[in-house]
């Protein structure tokens, strides 16, 4: 029986995705000390760009956890180990055990660690008298409880957790260079995992999210969530790749276009926030006039990007996600 | 200083290397009773059909990302498992192999054993921590050891392993149905490794192993690999529907369709092994071999409609929604 908390373990809302997690798990490890923005660029996070066409808000998260949450951990050199699955799998309870037992070991350790409460949140403590585990979800200062066996049951049936390990060193340059080519990949190539009716990745996802515009199928507060999200990685993104035309004034294009994209969405946000409901005719032209300013600046700053990147692209042949 | 031998852990080759290594490991341990194929088919393994089209020794471990696929296997089974693998190229590898060092000893000090690819899969039965040796067992008479600083390294780019844990009972017919559910998935699925179309699966398969035995540009030893292979699972699936046919009886129909499968194999014509060093394809045989190909590739696709009938009358609800891991292209 034990119980503890850690001090000064938490998440705050920002960057509406996985980064708050693992930025959260990661400075109070004392592994990072990369802002937020420049976290999300390096593990590639920020690039990803996935909406379902009928852009429900569920779909910032849908995306293969397991896959990708451990590449993002791995192309910043931390060691991860994780599990996920639908809460009802038969084997359930043998994970959900396993779940709360490595995470009270992360934290003996002096760690946190990344689990699914219906977005990604983070595990700071644990109390085995009363059986349960407080987490930090960004909403105010305090933590929540959760009771052991209340581990992996959410709105959705899917439970997930991911334990950061060990800090690997890895040079930065090379941590930058391949999110660069990591972000051509995510702009052209469409996740296997999601069905292509249903979902669009990277430049579909703007012709998705004009067509649903255009046929107006969709849920206004749903897709204001949507774009709350992305407007956020947008913004991040476009502070990326700022800090790296410091380094390479090469990329200095690609940086002032993603500033035009980054704001060209935030004016969609803003266009989708002031609607009640559905949008008039007029509003809805001009959130589709943004949203193609957006794409058109994101194409072209993937196109100086892989000028830049040419010979690690052209390295790769026809699978530039290959590292 | 510690070490462990598990010494009831028997590997024997007989089925694709990770069922054989499932196979020991989960039996030694008290996690498995009944027979090899019953786990084979079980678990989907048995299921899986690969082929690259210049029929390469690589075909039959090519059937997707093996931390996938294996759970996959251990899920229908309802084990827990944990498993890592990947390419050891990248710069993390290290930190990973030290990790895996101390939950495969972990998993050893429990009495069970832990599947590792060699390559073939094969499984680790012990360690000695005195002179930092895992030791192997690959099915042949001598047992190998493993350097903990080499585990994972082998000549191919990947390491995989994966330990298991407590299980939990599942209905005899839901077993069966996620293994007809998964049969479907293999039969359709045309290419197990995207982006690379040079492997493909189930009834692309096929097609592939076809063409290359027509165009004779093939890998001699890699086609002998696979057309054994294909013929053990064929067998294995054939046994299992005879047992699955008591609990769902409209199974009997494609249990004879396995039955007229199998019967169409001519091993010892096919493959004549009067020298068992240097097996090779009988080029005399070809227009046979490729003939019982054809016929067996529309014998198994009635079959799977079959498993589709099935399958339909009960609800799936797992393969109703979008996951959050599984398919991913290589990285």
């Amino acid at each position: 029986m034990g119980a503890k908390i850690l001090d000064g373990l938490r998440m705050a809302v920002e960057s509406r995705s996985y980064i708050d997690a693992m930025h959260a798990v990661l400075t109070h490890a004392g592994w990072t000390s990369y802002p937020k923005p420049v976290l999300s660029g390096m593990t590639v996070t920020g690039f990803r760009f996935v909406v379902e066409r009928s852009l429900s808000s569920e779909l910032a998260t849908a995306y293969n956890w397991i896959a990708e949450n451990f590449l993002a951990a791995d192309f910043v050199g931390v060691t991860s180990n994780q599990a996920a699955g639908f809460t009802f799998e038969p084997t359930f309870p043998l994970y959900q055990h396993q779940a709360v037992s490595d995470m009270k070991a992360a934290i003996d350790r002096g760690r946190g660690a990344v689990f699914w409460k219906d977005r990604f949140v983070v595990a700071a403590g644990y109390d085995d008298e009363a059986g349960v585990l407080w987490y930090s979800d960004g909403e105010g200062l305090d933590l929540c409880r959760l009771s052991y066996q209340e581990f992996g049951r959410n709105v959705s049936p899917y439970w997930h957790y991911q334990i950061l390990d060990y800090p690997v060193d890895l040079d930065p340059i090379e941590i930058y260079k391949e999110s660069l080519v990591q972000a051509v990949y995510k702009w052209e190539t469409h996740d296997i995992m999601l069905p292509k009716e249903d979902y669009a990745c990277g430049r579909e996802a703007y012709d998705a999210i004009r067509e649903a515009l255009e046929t107006r199928c969709y849920d206004p507060s749903q897709a204001a969530e949507l774009f709350r999200c992305y407007a956020a990685s947008k913004r991040d993104i476009s502070e990326y790749m700022d800090t790296l035309t410091s380094l390479w004034p090469e990329l200095g294009d690609a940086a002032e276009a993603y500033r035009v994209a980054a704001a060209s969405f935030r004016e969609a946000l803003d266009l989708m926030e002031e609607q009640k409901g559905m949008m008039g005719k007029e509003s809805g032209s001009s959130l589709i006039g943004r949203m193609e300013e957006c794409r058109q600046s994101e194409q072209k700053a993937i196109d100086v990007i892989k000028i830049f990147m040419r010979e690690r692209i052209g390295n790769r042949f026809d699978h530039v996600g290959q590292r | 200083m510690s070490g462990v031998i598990l010494q009831d852990l028997n590997f024997k080759r007989e089925s694709k290397s990770f069922i054989d290594a499932l196979y020991a490991i989960l039996t030694a341990a008290g996690l498995y009773e009944g027979p090899k194929y019953m786990l084979s088919a079980l678990s989907g393994m048995a299921f899986i059909f690969t082929v690259h089209e210049r029929l390469l020794h690589l075909s039959v471990t090519a059937y997707g990302q093996w931390v996938t696929v294996h759970k996959r296997a251990a899920d229908s089974l309802g084990i827990y498992t944990v498993s890592d693998g990947g390419r050891t190229r990248h710069p993390t590898f290290p930190r990973y192999q030290q990790d895996a060092v101390q939950w495969i000893k972990e998993s050893l000090d429990k009495g069970i054993g832990v599947v590792y690819w060699i390559p073939e899969f094969g499984v680790i039965y012990g360690y000695d921590d005195e002179d930092r040796v895992f030791y192997v067992q690959d099915g042949s008479n001598e047992n190998r050891l493993v350097l903990y600083d080499n585990l994972g390294l082998n000549f191919t780019p990947f390491w995989h392993a994966q330990a298991f844990g407590d299980s939990v009972e599942i209905d005899p017919e839901q077993k069966v149905l996620e293994a007809l559910r998964m049969a479907i998935d293999d039969w359709n699925t045309p290419y197990p490794v995207p982006p690379d179309e040079s492997i493909a699966s189930g009834r692309t398969a096929y097609s592939y192993l076809i063409r290359a035995l027509m165009q004779g540009d093939y890998d001699e030893a890699g086609a002998v690999y696979i057309l054994e292979s294909y013929q053990q699972s064929r067998h294995e699936i054939m046994l299992f529907l005879k047992e699955a046919e008591r609990l769902f009886p409209e199974l009997k129909e494609a249990s004879a369709l396995y039955e007229q499968t199998v019967a169409l194999f001519k091993p010892s014509e096919w493959i004549p092994t009067r020298n068992a060093k240097h097996k090779f394809i009988n080029s005399h045989a070809m227009p046979s071999l490729i003939g019982a190909l054809e016929k067996a590739c529309r014998l198994e696709d009635e079959a799977v409609n079959v498993f589709r009938g099935i399958s339909g009358r009960y609800p799936d609800l797992k393969r109703s929604m979008v996951p959050r891991w599984g398919l991913h292209m290589a990285r």
